[in-house]
């Protein structure tokens, strides 16, 4: 972190608009990429983003150390994620509304639909940590700080979800293949 | 320890997100050569990660999504306006946070300072401008004084030349704007001090200096010398003096005449004279002699000669101004006076304006009296000093006489307190005067009265003779008391007088007089009450009387009778001796009260005897054994346990109320909470 950005989040904690609001344009992605990462819809998750950047403003003096602003932004909004999915009573499938909406081969979509569900056994964390890779093309370095895990953890996750992913997969990768 | 083949997936993973350092790659690489199964899982894992990477792709936020969130974000929380905004921010700043405390803690230490009455570092602040303000006057008198000093004598330039330059910079009366160019010349005058707030007192300090020795005392003479346009001449003073004397005289008369005599050589005159005579013929007086002022200390010197000096006093008192205000008060007075008398004669306006000149003269004309006489007053007063001579005789305090006053108290005890009441009033006669007398019933029947009565002296002895024969004497006091008359001390030649005695009786019945002698005892004896009533008649022979008595009997077949008795100490041993043959006597305790002051008549003095006798009952009471006793046992324990209960209620009734408020706040904070998510 260089000093401009520790700056930055330096001013916005201390009640800086502008900065915050460059924070804002920075940090939004990785926030949506953690929201979509569990939630699996992006209405949702953009009201979670969206919801979690208000409550940092209004909680901002609670950090007392610039560097760990983004991390506790991304704790928020994987919290309210949480309380999220928590709230909404039968899990919704979003591959549905794609379905309807997009129109593509039958191919791609049943591939697209294994997929999916594939995702939405994964656990949450996986999940994210997918979103976050594959979202934003971060490096690992940027999801470890932004999920608080460390590098061999990561590597784990990232490891195992895709070992899940291709094995539910394997018959319709094998056709296309 | 864990191989690649064990960990393919994730070594796999971070190969494609080329996340692998170089020697981790050519590990993986050796390893996918000699390893099949891990060649494929390879190139399904490569497969998956193109299609994770085209499918979530599509997932991507738009590229509004940033303004979106923005935009959204601005609505949700407004600007806040300027000076709100600015406070709160500067408010989070550690440093602001840091001196608002310092602030308010040194604000709460002002403040307690003020209440405790110490002085304050403001106060300090403040006489540091009184000081200034204080100087500025100064200046300006110097710079006014120098003004006029300058023209009065130019000879001494040289000394008032610092502060005229002074004063010409200042002098056209611009007061407030000499502030400024004062600090200027303050920093010429002293080289010392550099900055300007320091410099102040300091400042002032060197241009008093400078200004005040010569400068700006003769500043000051000039200044007064007009305003004391009549000077006036010391002997124009009005002084009043007057003194007092207290001299002690053989012989008031002879005073007086010679006190006459030394007023007239001394040109005065005796004003007043005034005597009183004592009871012990002794005279007491004072006289005030008028005299020049000038004479006065000559007659002081010679009055002393007279007598005894006990007391001397000498005044002098300045009207001086007094005495010229109201003059002064008076000629305007009389020119207020003439003025509305010219009004009145001119008799043009209303007839009210005309009634209100009449009032106002009327007003003013009083006044001018009161002045006048003011001033004739002070007049007389200031042409004569008074002298005030006290004079008293020698052994002013000797008595004329004695009284020789008798006092008797007399207590009685008697069985019929109304008989004798009446007896002794029936004594009155002339000589015995009966002043005060009393019969007191209370509500148990006890009856007291008291009589005071004051018998002639020569009759005194008689009469408490025969008011001590009405009954028992308890107790009887005299006393006698010598009271001088017109004065104190001793006089050889002082007649005694003896006054009327004066006596106070006071009748109880004897039931009430205190027993000489208490006993108490105790007869075990089978039959309680047939010797209970045994005893009773032995008492009756023995001239005693019962008191009283109770008789009990309890449930386990115990009896007890109480008796108390009073019989004349003479028969006291005989009834003692006949309580034998009733059973046996135990516990006799005999408590006696030896009076030393009365004169008692001892064979009568009653005694007290309390008897009990009693029986030993049952040896187990029917209230012992099995089953009373567990019947017992049990009612206690219900009883505890009810006793617990209340307490229990108790605690609840204190309790519950809190627990309520508890309940109910976590109440409102949870739904508080949940209304905020």
């Amino acid at each position: 972190m260089d000093a401009s950005e520790r700056e930055q989040y330096r001013a916005a904690i201390h009640g800086d608009r502008e900065a915050f609001e460059m924070i804002i344009r920075t940090h939004s992605r990785t926030l949506f990429a953690i929201a979509y990462g569990i939630l699996q819809n992006r209405e949702e998750a953009e009201d979670v983003v969206q919801d979690s950047l208000v409550k940092a403003w209004k909680t901002r003096w609670r950090v007392r150390d610039p560097e760990k602003f983004p991390a506790w932004l991304c704790t928020i909004a994987r919290h309210r994620a949480h309380d999220m999915a928590r709230k909404r009573r039968p899990v919704p499938f979003p591959h549905e509304t794609l379905e309807t909406s997009e129109t593509k081969t039958a191919h791609t979509t049943a591939i697209d639909q294994q997929l999916h569900s594939a995702l939405a056994a994964l656990p949450e964390l996986h999940r994210a940590a997918l979103t976050l890779r594959y979202f934003e093309e971060q490096d690992y370095r940027s999801i470890e700080n932004a999920l608080g895990l460390t590098n061999g953890a990561l590597r784990g996750i990232l490891g195992r979800a895709l070992a899940s992913l291709r094995k539910q997969l394997r018959p319709a990768l094998a056709s296309l293949d | 320890m864990t191989t690649i083949h064990d960990e393919i997936d994730n070594w796999l993973a971070a190969d494609l997100h080329g996340e692998l350092s170089e020697n981790e790659r050519s590990v993986l690489h050796t390893h996918l050569v000699d390893c099949a199964t891990c060649r494929k899982t390879h190139q399904e894992t490569k497969t998956m990660n193109k299609i994770l990477e085209e499918t979530l792709a599509q997932e991507k936020p738009d590229l509004r999504f940033e303004h979106r969130m923005l935009s959204r974000f601005r609505s949700r929380i407004p600007q806040r306006s300027g000076l709100v905004k600015s406070l709160v921010d500067l408010m989070r700043l550690r440093p602001v946070q840091i001196t608002a405390v310092a602030a308010i803690l040194l604000a709460l230490i002002q403040v307690g300072r003020m209440i405790t009455g110490e002085r304050a570092t403001m106060l300090r602040g403040r006489e540091g401008y009184a000081n200034e303000e204080v100087f500025r006057q100064q200046r300006s008198q110097v710079a006014s004084g120098v003004g006029r000093a300058g023209g009065l004598d130019k000879s001494d330039e040289l000394a008032a030349g610092r502060s005229q330059d002074l004063a010409l910079k200042a002098t056209p009366s611009s007061l407030p704007a000499s502030r400024p160019d004062f600090h200027e010349d303050a920093k010429t005058l002293s080289t010392t001090v550099a900055p300007a707030k320091m410099a102040q007192p300091e400042a002032t300090e060197v241009l008093r200096r400078s200004a005040s020795p010569e400068n700006f005392a003769r500043a000051e003479v000039a200044e007064q010398k007009p305003a004391e346009a009549p000077a006036p001449a010391s002997a124009n003073r009005k002084l009043i003096r007057n003194a007092t004397v207290q001299l002690e005289i053989v012989s008031f008369d002879d005073a007086v005449q010679k006190i006459t005599a030394f007023a007239n050589e001394e040109h005065g005159y005796v004003a007043t004279t005034n005597s009183e005579k004592q009871a012990n013929g002794k005279l007491r007086g004072e006289v005030v002699v008028k005299v020049l002022p000038e004479n006065l200390d000559r007659l002081l010197q010679k009055l002393r000669g007279l007598g005894e000096l006990k007391n001397q006093t000498l005044g002098t008192e300045d009207v001086t101004k007094a005495y010229f205000d109201t003059d002064a008060r008076l000629k305007n007075a009389h020119v207020m006076e003439q003025r509305l008398i010219d009004m009145l004669n001119v008799k043009t306006g209303k007839v009210a304006d005309l009634l209100q000149v009449e009032k106002e003269l009327g007003r003013v004309r009083e006044e001018i009296e009161k002045m006048q006489g003011d001033l004739k007053y002070w007049d007389s007063q200031v042409q004569f000093a008074t002298v005030t001579i006290a004079l008293a005789e020698k052994d002013m305090e000797e008595p004329a006489a004695f009284l020789l006053k008798e006092r008797a108290q007399l207590s009685l005890y008697a069985p019929d307190v109304e008989k004798i009441y009446n007896d002794i009033k029936a004594l009155a006669s002339p000589k015995v005067r009966i002043t005060n007398a009393q019969l007191n019933r209370d509500y148990s029947g006890r009856v007291s009265a008291t009589i005071s009565m004051l018998i002639a002296p020569e009759e005194s002895d008689a009469v408490i003779g025969r008011v001590k024969g009405f009954g028992r004497v308890e107790n009887f006091q005299m006393q006698t008391q010598r009271i001088a008359q017109g004065g104190s001390g001793i006089s050889e030649n002082a007649k005694t007088k003896r006054d009327k005695v004066e006596l106070n009786i006071t009748i109880s019945r004897d039931e009430q007089e205190q027993a000489l002698q208490q006993t108490s005892l105790r007869i075990r004896t089978s039959s309680v009450d047939e010797k209970a009533k045994e005893l009773r008649t032995l008492a009756e022979k023995q001239g005693g009387r019962v008191r009283s008595s109770t008789f009990n009997r309890d449930p386990d077949g115990r009896e007890l009778a109480k008796v108390w008795l009073r019989v004349p100490m003479k028969n006291y041993f005989s009834l003692i001796q006949s309580l034998n043959s009733l059973g046996k006597v135990e516990n006799v305790s005999v408590q006696r009260q030896n009076r030393t002051d009365a004169q008692i008549d001892e064979a009568n003095a009653p005694a007290d005897v309390s008897i009990q006798v009693y029986s030993q009952g049952n040896i187990i009471s029917y209230k012992t054994g099995l089953f009373p006793t567990l019947r017992r046992t049990l009612t206690q324990s219900a009883g505890a346990i009810m006793w617990s209960l209340r307490m229990i209620g108790v605690a609840i009734a204190f309790l519950a109320p809190w627990v309520i408020a508890i309940i109910v706040i976590v109440w409102i904070a949870k739904r508080v909470i949940r209304a905020r998510r």
